[in-house]
């Protein structure tokens, strides 16, 4: 069943126009990739669909519904989540502080330390840093932070913007587990990535974005065998 | 010792140069000499300038304080008393030069008869004599020049010191720490019964001094609370909310102006109670917070400090203008403006004032607290931190900020209110940008966000000048040199901000020596 359905949107900055007509789709279930070389557009995507900036024009469904005037925090309450690039926890507030921001959509108490165990038993290393600020940890458990801060609002479709960005090699692994995990307990994951080959070894199918525009699209192993794909975005040999 | 390090102790003799010279152009030099012979129990006569040895006083002072940076300057460790004491005096003898030709410049000009204070306003020829001693501009020069040779390479001397003195202070230090965790004042911390018994200390203290201390204290204390008043509210904007908001006195002019309108004779006669009268201020001012929050506040960082800059200073030109003097007398101002009232009777001496903003300062510290450890609270927290990502968790930013500045701006109402009641009397000029800019200072001297920086900043800022009058003309001088002084000591503020909920613990320590901590 299509969960996400992007027809056709156009977003400006000013006078940059960042999107040009992009569109694109995911199956419930589905981990899908957007991949693209800096500045295609691929984190004004994700932030289109969680409307945390407005289109001016194309449409939006989730579930069959149009959500395009839908504001930000009503995105949240339909369990779509948009864990942003770079790191973006709250560097001032302790680790316990930041998951329960996550759950701010919740009132329910009980569920709310449920889930943060759940978050614990996922990641221990930050049980072991519960009480510590946010920007006082490494850039790993920042990522896995910001990760978990977006399971707590239990999204249905998580929109992961570049969780590999400046890791080191073994921790984006780790990473990668989980984001293959996630998605098995029942999240659908749209997920934006530099990082080609390590996306599109996860993903079941993937758009390649150049300058606004989605210029290939396929299943993840057809991309993976793509001779552009592989020139452009998987160092030649492949 | 090298030319790099002649060049650093140079440099920094030509940046007390800068310094000496500007303090001497505004006329600041006589102030502090005339504050330390105080300081010392001699009042300096009207008309008079104070005696030589406080200008020296103060000259060596800074002497002192040029040695000592040069010499630090050479960052040597541990430090060769010759290379310091020959840094403090190259940096003493280049300021000192730049002492004599500023001496020899002014001093010639003054004794050609040249009215140099056509062109600065503070230099009176009695300021430039005091400066070169009574002396010759040549003799006083170099009086000048000597003191601050000799006293930078006393400076220089000190550091040696200091940099002897260090480990065994250190060791004193550890002695100290080990001694009040150990005895009772750490214990006395501790218990919970004497946080009460200060506490209760405090409000008797409060119900006390305002019968006690006259009216002159009342006034000043007064002026501090509601500058408190002002500060929780804008702490709340700025501190909690993340919004520099620079126009805040927009706000308080509101208040003040709709208290007055509605409360005294002229121009509209309605003289309503003077309880009503504060309860539509504080309405009218959030409402107006809600009005403008509506259009600007999706405009972020310097566009919103910009914006709201603009906005403080409009409100004050219209109240002034032509445009609104049916309603506003222009800028006459409104007078007799009525007191509070209670029971039926007069309750407006200056110890009823001083109550009513105590009273006024406890119910805001209440309410501010019980907002910031909310949902709300939360909220702006967040916003303050990463507005983008707060939106993605779900918070309502726009709402919320719009709240923020409501609630601010209904602080500055009630303050303004209080200020007009007070005073029997408001006009256009007790709304100026340098009240905004005055709550802001003492927001963040006192540590943003945290309601205990926001007293002591209003003390520091509001309170002490007042106490100094000395200083009352260099008030922009001192908040430059405060605002420097605690960017430097400390950046978080008098008294920074801190969630008690939660330990603030960075990463362990990398050593621990001794295992007590
Ligand atoms: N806040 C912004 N203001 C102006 N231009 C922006 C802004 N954010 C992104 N852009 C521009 O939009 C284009 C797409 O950016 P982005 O979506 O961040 O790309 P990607 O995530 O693929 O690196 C780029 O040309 C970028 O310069
Ligand atoms: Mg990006």
């Amino acid at each position: 069943m299509m969960m996400l359905d992007v027809q056709g949107i156009n977003v400006y900055y000013g006078a940059i126009h960042a999107l040009k007509g992009i569109s694109f789709h995911l199956n419930e279930g589905e981990i899908v990739a957007l991949i693209g070389a800096n500045g295609a557009g691929k984190s004004t995507s994700l932030s289109a669909i969680s409307r945390v900036i407005s289109t001016r024009s194309g449409a939006i469904f989730y579930k069959g519904e149009s959500i395009i005037n839908t504001p930000p925090q009503d995105i949240v309450t339909r369990r779509i989540i948009q864990v942003p690039e770079g790191r973006r926890i709250f560097p001032r507030m302790s680790v316990v502080e930041n998951l329960e921001m996550g759950a701010y959509i919740h009132n329910d108490r009980g569920k709310i330390e449920k889930n943060m165990e759940a978050m614990f038993a996922r990641f221990p290393r930050l049980r072991e840093r519960r009480k510590q600020l946010g920007g006082t940890l490494s850039g790993g458990e920042q990522q896995m932070l910001a990760i978990a801060r977006g399971l707590m609002a239990e999204p249905e479709l998580l929109l992961l913007d570049e969780p590999s960005m400046g890791l080191a090699p073994i921790i984006v692994e780790q990473i990668f587990d989980i984001i293959q995990d996630i998605n098995q307990h029942g999240t659908s994951i749209l997920l934006v990535e530099q990082n080609a080959q390590m996306a599109l070894s996860i993903a079941n199918r993937g758009y390649v974005l150049e300058t606004g525009r989605v210029v290939l699209e396929g299943s993840a192993d057809d991309l993976l065998d793509n001779p552009h794909v592989q020139e452009a975005y998987l160092g030649g040999g492949g | 010792m090298n030319n790099l390090h002649i060049q650093k102790s140079a440099k920094n003799g030509l940046v007390f140069a800068v310094i000496i010279i500007f303090l001497a152009l505004i006329g600041f030099t006589v102030t502090a000499a005339s504050m330390i012979q105080k300081v010392f129990g001699v009042e300096v006569s009207v008309g008079t300038m104070p005696k030589y040895s406080a200008l020296i006083a103060f000259l060596a002072f800074i002497g002192l304080w040029n040695g000592w940076r040069a010499a630090k300057q050479t960052e040597e460790h541990p430090l060769q008393a010759g290379h310091a004491i020959l840094a403090g005096l190259a940096s003493g003898f280049v300021t000192g030069l730049f002492a004599l030709g500023y001496s020899l410049i002014v001093g010639t000009l003054q004794s050609n008869g040249v009215n140099v204070r056509v062109y600065l306003s503070s230099l009176s020829p009695e300021s430039i004599i005091y400066f070169l001693f009574g002396q010759s501009p040549l003799s006083g020069g170099f009086i000048q020049l000597s003191l601050s040779t000799v006293s930078a390479a006393f400076g220089a001397l000190l550091v040696i010191f200091w940099d002897r003195s260090q480990h065994q202070f250190l060791i004193w230090k550890q002695k100290l720490s080990a001694w009040g965790n150990a005895s009772w004042p750490a214990k006395l911390r501790r218990n919970v019964f004497v946080g009460y018994i200060a506490m209760g200390v405090v409000l008797l203290l409060l119900v006390i001094l305002p019968r006690t201390w006259g009216s002159y204290w009342n006034y000043v204390m007064g002026t501090v609370g509601i500058y408190v008043l002002l500060g929780i509210g804008l702490n709340i904007i700025v501190g909690y909310s993340g919004q520099l908001v620079l126009g805040y006195v927009a706000f308080f002019a509101i208040g003040a102006y709709s208290f007055a309108l509605v409360t005294a004779p002229e121009p509209h006669n309605l003289n309503w109670n003077f309880w009503i009268a504060i309860l539509v201020a504080v309405v009218a001012s959030a409402i107006s917070g809600v009005l403008i929050g509506l259009p600007i506040l999706r405009l972020r960082g310097d566009y919103l400090a910009i914006v709201t800059l603009g906005f403080g200073e409009i409100i004050r030109i219209l109240i002034k203008s032509d445009l609104l003097k049916e309603i506003t007398l222009g800028p006459r101002g409104i007078r007799n403006i009525a007191g509070p009232t209670l029971f039926g009777k007069s309750f407006s001496s200056d110890s009823d004032f001083m109550y009513l903003i105590i009273l006024a300062v406890l119910l805001s510290i209440f309410l501010a607290r019980r907002w910031q450890e909310s949902r709300i609270g939360r909220a702006w927290l967040a916003i303050s931190q990463d507005e983008t990502v707060a939106q993605a968790t779900g918070v309502d930013t726009y709402k919320y900020k719009l709240l923020a500045l409501a609630i601010g701006a209904a602080f500055a109402g009630l303050g303004g209110a209080i200020f007009a009641s007070r005073n029997q009397f408001t006009g256009p000029e007790d709304h100026v940008l340098m009240v905004s800019i005055n709550v802001l200072c003492l927001v963040i001297v006192g540590g943003m966000g945290s309601i205990p920086g926001v007293i002591l900043g209003a003390f520091a800022l509001k309170g002490l000048p007042e106490i100094l009058r000395e200083l009352e003309s260099y008030r922009l001088l001192v908040f430059g040199a405060l605002l420097v002084l605690m960017m430097i000591v400390r950046p978080e503020g008098l008294w920074p901000a801190t969630r008690p909920k939660y330990e603030e613990n960075s990463p362990p320590p990398v050593t621990v020596e001794g295992g007590s901590r």
